[in-house]
């Protein structure tokens, strides 16, 4: 139907400006090395193979995917049965416990993860209710799980309002047929419910990978600056440097590898049944 | 019936447990606003100073204004233009759908640093003069990608024929859509809402280079106060919940009373 | 819903107006606009980097309104003003000044109209950075240094080995380091006795074996704000701190003590200055002459906990309410003491050598 299609066209003049054009501004610097002015610009890939000559660059690089990978794991494993929990509810239930999960995320980042440092820390409050129970202080701050704890906490309402969404006016009738025809609860969820709420766990994964892989704030509160990851990288040229073309020339290299991992992401998503077809 | 009871025990085990992880460290900071000490973790005994300082800060009240206006309106125009931009995508062709797709991602991808960045240059290159309306364009720009990344999926998972069909009953382009179209993607529509407002809300960096002319976000104030860091911005994301909690409670009541009232009429 | 929004929102801007209800002007901002040409000051300045009243009191006082902006490094305050962002007056750090000015984005100041300038101590007047402070009037001050706590490190150790305790085992484990190039390199070049403004290829070398060293031996944590609630809840035992930070602490945790290095350290200073831009460079005088005066110098540096920057202030307050904290007051008139110097090619790699550091495993 085409009675539609028109509408696009507004926002990608609105794209083109407001984001196209900005990023080639951009993306000019990571092709150019040091006169910032127009008249002497040089074009040169030397950004680019600083780079990938130096094996710290590239370490920090795997560490922040494998961290952002960790992360959007997680918030898969443990936002579905939350998502799952909160769509057993009435309209007026969900209604609540959606804005029950997104209120935290109003309250200001940096405050947050504030409280998070005050929580973990060695004589922090998880500690102190360990001690209650003569449980020795375990240390949490700086390492690797509060990081990716602070993650999860951070970017999980995504994942979880995203996949709600998806189950939230699910098609009743069919959970109900399957059931007639004899299949179990668990089968019903696994061939029916579970695939059809894919193209919101894709774009739960989309919200949550994306932000994560680039973020800094978190690990650099939560740990200790150890975990340098790209985004902390990439924030430390534009701003304590002043290298634009160094900085983006690496948020490009950062942009090239995510539009490949989303395009494999994209090949299961095309056929969103593929995983729950029956023999 | 049975298996319904002990599924919604299971329900109500892990909602409780989300609500203590969502909850426990929102506790905890407004338990620091009432802090005597400078510290945010260390408590030094209970004062109400960061809220004098709170209250006679002009710079900090105007920020929560800033915020919430700036937050409201850009939720307000990128959930219209997400929403009417995802229904044109999902009817375009595939080539041009991959390419918006892609486009529309890079505000999400992107570094913000890479965003903001990007953004003063080309406001500076236009000559705007930064303040209210760079920092609403900036939020309008990064809000609606997510809008479109929620409401997509939902018009995907929908029956093409329901809109052909209210246009072949005689329903104007414009019924089809608001009647029969925006119903079904509701939804998406609101939880796009509720990211945009959330990352609206939050939003340090952009706000950061886009801003001007006095024109603080609640963010910036808190980023920016960095080594001398103080309860205050507890205090001040104390006042924030409040004002949502009630809010939310007058939206949530009000229906209803004006059920209870109805009834009893 | 949108009433309640509406509601929502005038009752938010009703709670923000409050503030300026309070106090009855004596001088109009007619009055303002007819002496200044404009009753609007733009400032922009570090946050929480000033006395709780001092923009009130001005406003008041003179009839203007202040419009406020905040930064968290000199780096970011550039890249806003290099955009074409016009403000009236500024606070950034030393070396940043010497950019400004090199680059002709600062004016010269008229000191005819800088009466209070005689009320700064002489030790931070006319600094390298800005011979004649030509276009610079100090603002707040101070150096780098060791704080530690007593009850767990003895403080003849941290005197005789100064910043080489970062790298002594012994303290493994419960060491903060500032996570910033230019700190963590100023006390690698100072622990081997180089200038922390060096340029030479062995020297830096030598520094970055150093920092790598000290990575791989002593588990840092590496932090920034976070030092100062880190200290005052004792997580850990040393850290090399900004003195004026070292002060809040100390006022904070009586168990931390503070030590300046004898190797020297970084004497750093910030300091307002009029942008070339400057929409209203008549105020923008009136204002840095009002920030000079006793009662707002005290009012900043009591709730701030800087060293100030006018004499009769820094010796009520190192005498006063800071009598018995041993950083407030910084060490002035030591040779091994240095500012840093503006040095675009060396910055970017110290920034790069930082991350490498901290990114080794």
């Amino acid at each position: 139907m085409r009675q539609f299609r028109s509408m696009i066209y507004p926002y990608i003049v609105w794209l083109a400006v407001m984001v196209v054009v900005p990023m080639l501004m951009i993306l000019l610097y990571a092709f150019t090395k040091e006169g910032n002015d127009v008249a002497s610009i040089k074009f040169s890939l030397e950004n680019f193979t600083r780079f990938f000559h130096d094996a710290v660059f590239i370490d920090v690089l795997k560490r922040s995917l494998i961290i952002a990978v960790a992360t959007t794991v997680l918030c898969v494993i443990l936002g579905y049965p939350i998502a799952y929990a909160i769509a057993t509810h009435s309209e007026r239930g969900r209604m609540f416990w959606i804005l029950m999960i997104t209120l935290p995320t109003w309250i200001n980042m940096l405050v947050r993860t504030y409280a998070w440092v005050g929580i973990l820390q060695d004589d922090g409050l998880f500690n102190r209710i360990l001690g209650l129970f003569g449980i020795e202080p375990i240390k949490l701050m700086y390492t690797t799980f509060a990081v990716v704890l602070g993650m999860v906490y951070n970017f999980i309402p995504f994942m979880i309002l995203q996949i709600h969404t998806s189950l939230a006016k699910m098609d009743k009738s069919l959970i109900d047929a399957a059931g007639d025809l004899g299949a179990n609860r668990f089968q019903t969820f696994w061939r029916i419910t579970f695939p059809l709420s894919l193209p919101g766990v894709l774009s739960g994964i989309t919200l949550v990978f994306l932000p994560a892989v680039s973020s800094f704030f978190i690990p650099k509160l939560l740990g200790g600056g150890q975990y340098v990851l790209i985004g902390n990288v990439i924030e430390t040229q534009f701003i304590t440097s002043g290298d634009w073309n160094f900085g983006s020339a690496i948020s490009l290299i950062m942009a090239i590898i995510i539009i490949l991992s989303m395009y494999l992401t994209r090949k299961v998503d095309t056929d969103p049944t593929a995983n729950g077809r029956g023999e | 019936m049975s298996v319904e009871k002990k599924h919604s025990i299971w329900a109500k085990i892990i909602l409780c447990l989300t609500a203590i992880f969502f909850y426990l460290p929102i506790v905890y900071i407004i338990f620091f606003s009432f802090n005597e000490s400078r510290s945010l973790t260390h408590f030094g005994g209970f004062s109400l100073r960061w809220y004098e300082k709170l209250f006679s800060d002009n710079t900090m009240m105007e920020s929560i204004v800033y915020t919430i206006v700036i937050a409201v309106l850009a939720t307000i125009i990128s959930t219209i233009v997400g929403t009417l931009a995802a229904i044109g995508l999902s009817r375009s062709r595939r080539v041009l759908r991959n390419v918006v797709e892609q486009v529309n991602n890079l505000p999400i991808m992107n570094p913000e640093i890479v965003t903001a960045i990007g953004l003063l240059m080309f406001f500076s290159a236009l000559g705007l003069h930064k303040g209210f309306t760079t920092l609403l364009l900036a939020h309008v720009m990064f809000c609606t990608p997510y809008v479109i990344l929620s409401v997509s999926p939902k018009l995907r998972s929908l029956d093409p024929n329901l809109a052909d069909a209210a246009l072949d009953l005689g329903a104007t382009p414009m019924q089809a859509l608001i009647r029969v179209i925006v119903p079904q993607i509701m939804p998406g529509i609101v939880s796009g809402a509720l990211i945009a407002f959330t990352m609206s809300f939050d939003d340090f960096i952009i706000s950061y280079f886009v801003t001007g002319n006095g024109v603080n976000n609640i963010s910036i104030l808190v980023y920016t106060m960095s080594k001398r860091i103080n309860p205050s911005i507890n205090a001040l994301s104390t006042l924030v919940i409040a004002l949502i909690t009630v809010v939310l409670l007058i939206v949530n009541l009000l229906p209803m009373i004006k059920e209870k009232r109805r009834k009893k009429v | 819903m949108k009433k309640f929004m509406a509601m929502f929102l005038a009752s938010t801007l009703l709670l923000a107006g409050c503030g300026n209800e309070s106090g009855e002007n004596a001088v109009t901002s007619a009055d303002a606009v007819e002496k200044y040409g404009s009753d609007t000051l733009k400032l922009y300045n570090w946050g929480e980097y000033m006395g709780e009243n001092l923009i009130s009191d001005f406003e008041k006082q003179f009839g203007v309104k202040v419009n406020v902006e905040y930064f968290d490094s000199n780096e970011a305050m550039y890249t806003k003003l290099q955009s074409g962002e016009a403000y009236d007056v500024l606070v950034p750090s030393d070396y940043m000044i010497e950019r400004l000015k090199a680059e002709n984005m600062l004016q010269p100041l008229d000191h005819a109209l800088l009466p209070n300038m005689s009320n700064l101590v002489k030790g931070i007047q006319s600094l390298p950075y800005d011979e004649g402070n030509q276009y610079s009037v100090p603002y707040f001050w101070g150096s780098v240094g060791i704080v530690y706590n007593h009850n767990n490190v003895d403080p003849d150790v941290v005197e005789e080995q100064g910043y080489e305790i970062l790298r002594n085992t012994d303290y493994k484990g419960k060491i903060y380091i500032y996570d910033s190039e230019r700190d963590s390199f100023m006390m690698a070049l100072k622990a081997l006795g180089y200038s922390m403004n060096t340029e030479d290829e062995k020297e830096i070398q030598q520094a970055y074996e150093w920092l790598l060293d000290m990575n791989n031996t002593m588990e840092p944590v590496y932090v920034t704000d976070e030092v100062i609630d880190g200290m005052i809840t004792g997580t850990k035992d040393i850290a090399v701190v900004y003195s004026g930070d070292a002060t809040n602490i100390l006022a904070e945790n009586p168990d931390m003590s503070f030590w300046m290095p004898e190797e020297g350290t970084n004497l750093w200073s910030d300091a307002m200055v009029i942008p070339a831009n400057a929409p209203n460079a008549k105020l923008a005088h009136e204002f840095i002459n009002y920030v000079l005066t006793d009662e707002a110098s005290m009012g900043n540096s009591e709730y701030v906990g800087y060293a100030s920057s006018n004499q009769a202030v820094l010796d009520e307050l190192s005498n006063g309410i800071f009598a018995e904290n041993e950083a407030y007051l910084p060490r002035m008139d030591y040779e091994k003491d240095e500012v840093f110097v503006d040095n675009q090619t060396l910055k970017k790699k110290l920034a790069e050598l930082w991350i490498k550091v901290k990114a080794t495993k």
